[in-house]
């Protein structure tokens, strides 16, 4: 419904006051020098608007007032971070004055939570060029900030892959709740698979080898056809997947001649799911899953199937842990 | 009313000591979580949609729990995440008035979530459309005005067959819409581009009189050129058999659309009636 005039009016009485901080932070950024702003921010303002220009001679000038500013924040900091799980607040315009450090970590946060939608690796390389810039002697600082943000708001955590070449990765924490779907690691990341997948899927969990086929064609991945990544991408699929349980492979009952289908193998359904397919697949077309109406509620259906059965087995696992500590406590109260 | 009691209940949460505390930012859950996640990879969600992510969400991750109202719900997650200039924002679409929400960036004077996804010369292809957009009556821009600039892009060089693809990216991505042959802004790229819009235009941006948001579409007086966006000129006028413009009083030369909320699904026959009013506008 059309919301009242008077929530409108308070709504926007806060997007002008957000507006005011946001322009006291830029200022507060202009003085302290960070010169130009990421060149994400601005991709599109080049042309017409005249607040974002890079002061580059500027910065050289006050960086040493910028460190001076720096430094003040490190008693700020240790007193902040006693309040630990309290997120900034926006209201506070002259602590983000005081602490240029703030608009790093949003900047870092934004920048995450692209990757991760990208579906990306993050390299500190991309990190420090795109987000944190003039500040790359604060990077440990910054990204600890941005990890609790992300952590706290998003439910992803970011892990280092890769301590020698700084490389990072964003596992989404609210799939791990008991550690049982470890995907990413585990699956082997090869398209191939998740298009064969995605294929069985959509043809209602069991697809015709010949549709698969179909649909790897137009990829340019052939039966008979040796391919620069996946080498003889026949044997892959009908016999190296299927030995690994991620598909199965069987002859169409009373196929005369003989015709198979393929299936979702068993560490399939353990290391991956529905939704994750979908969203694979919505990504390759550009469009976002729920463009799939009835696909999207196959998922959406075998996400809350997944999250039963997760709750269900914690129960069990708490039952018996329970029932193992009752037994221990009899035996000991009771010595036979 | 419901709205007014949020809007207060959010502003006792906010902060007056200056100790933090989960009291201050509202509770997140992994039920917020999830949602704040799949919110994300749409980009933009009708209200239905929203509400069944939400019932989704507490599905997965917290059966007991009761579904907190929809309002509530979003303004508790944009209490956690106001410190970092990211908020879920609702809008509404300009033909027909469905409530739209999306999450969006409040700190960038730009479109930083399209430079991701886009090379310098589609960004400015983009730009070039936007402002033909705004300088526009009819808030539309026909596809042969935007290709004729495609000379003038920044970057590599981009030919008119190639530009016709990226504006079709455009539409997919949901930055634009298109209707016979000219192209409009998505409500996803109103909801996110507000703000840099008004910034950078400030003289060709249009105001609804009504709502004061941002005007892409919409009715205008012919007398004195105040301008009200579709959903709100059926709301102002509903019921009202000698519609009159509020500025200056003359008889309101259009005529007024009526949308049903209840029917949002059947985009068809609301379609229908917005052809007939467009030949009418302006």
């Amino acid at each position: 419904m059309p919301r009242g005039q008077k929530s409108k009016l308070r709504a926007r009485e806060k997007r002008r006051q957000a507006r005011c901080e946001i322009q006291a932070l830029k200022e507060a950024q202009a003085t302290a020098a960070a010169a130009g702003e990421s060149p994400s921010a601005c991709a599109l303002s080049g042309g017409r608007s005249a607040a974002v220009t890079p002061r580059r001679p500027q910065g050289a000038a006050s960086s040493t007032s910028a460190d001076a500013a720096l430094s003040g924040t490190d008693s700020d900091e240790g007193a902040r971070s006693q309040d630990e799980g309290s997120p900034r607040s926006s209201k506070g315009s002259e602590v983000s004055h005081r602490d240029p450090l703030n608009k790093k970590v949003v900047l870092l946060v934004q920048f995450l939570l692209q990757k991760y939608q990208k579906r990306e690796p993050i390299s500190k390389a991309d990190m420090l060029k795109f987000a944190i810039k003039k500040y790359r002697h604060q990077f440990n600082e910054i990204l600890k900030r941005a990890s609790e943000h992300m952590e706290l708001a998003f439910g992803l955590d970011l892990k280092e892959v890769d301590p020698i070449r700084h490389c990072y990765t964003l596992v989404n924490k609210l799939d791990l709740t008991d550690g049982s779907m470890h995907e990413d690691e585990n699956m082997p990341k090869t398209g191939l698979l998740m298009i064969v997948l995605g294929v069985i899927f959509m043809k209602g969990n069991c697809a015709p080898e010949e549709e698969v086929w179909e649909v790897l064609n137009m990829m340019g991945v052939y039966a008979e056809r040796k391919h620069f990544i996946y080498g003889e991408p026949k044997k892959v699929i009908t016999q190296d997947l299927v030995q690994l349980q991620y598909l199965q492979y069987r002859q169409v009952a009373d196929s005369d001649p003989p015709r198979f289908e393929f299936l979702w193998g068993q560490r399939a359904y353990a290391e991956t799911s529905k939704m994750r397919v979908l969203e694979f697949l919505a990504k390759i077309h550009d469009t976002v899953p729920s463009a799939f109406p009835s696909w999207y509620e196959e998922a959406l259906r075998d996400e809350e199937e997944r999250a039963r059965a997760r709750a269900a087995a914690r129960a069990r696992t708490a039952a018996m842990a329970s029932a193992r500590a009752r037994a221990l406590a009899s035996s000991f109260s009771h010595p036979k | 009313m419901e709205e007014g009691r949020a809007e207060r209940r959010r502003r006792t949460e906010a902060p007056s000591h200056t100790q933090g505390g989960p009291r201050r930012a509202g509770v997140m859950t992994d039920v917020h979580r999830r949602f704040l996640q799949l919110l994300m990879t749409h980009g933009v969600l009708e209200e239905w949609d929203v509400r069944r992510l939400q019932k989704h969400c507490y599905r997965v991750h917290d059966r007991t729990a009761a579904v907190e109202e929809l309002e509530d719900f979003i303004n508790n997650i944009n209490s956690v995440l106001e410190s970092l200039y990211i908020e879920i924002k609702k809008g509404a679409t300009e033909d027909d008035g469905r409530p739209v929400y999306a999450l969006v960036n409040l700190a960038t004077t730009s479109v930083s979530k399209m430079a991701s996804d886009f090379a310098e010369n589609e960004l400015d292809l983009f730009r070039k459309a936007l402002e033909l957009i705004i300088d526009s009556e009819t808030g539309f821009a026909s596809s042969t005005n935007i290709l004729n600039l495609v000379d003038q892009l920044k970057g590599k060089k981009m030919r008119k067959k190639e530009a016709e693809q990226v504006l079709q990216k455009f539409v997919q991505n949901k930055w634009l819409i298109e209707k016979e042959g000219e192209f409009t802004l998505h409500s996803r790229a109103i909801l996110e581009m507000e703000q840099y819009i008004r910034e950078t235009y400030p003289d060709a941006v249009k105001i609804c009189n009504i709502c004061h948001s941002l005007l892409i579409q919409g009715q205008s007086c012919e007398t004195c050129g105040i301008r009200m966006h579709l959903p709100c000129v059926a709301k102002y006028f509903q019921s009202n058999s000698e519609p009159r413009c509020p500025h200056c009083n003359d008889y309101w030369p259009h005529e007024i659309p009526v949308f049903d909320p209840e029917k949002e699904r059947e985009a068809g026959t609301s379609r229908a009636t917005k052809r007939s009013l467009r030949s009418r506008q302006h």
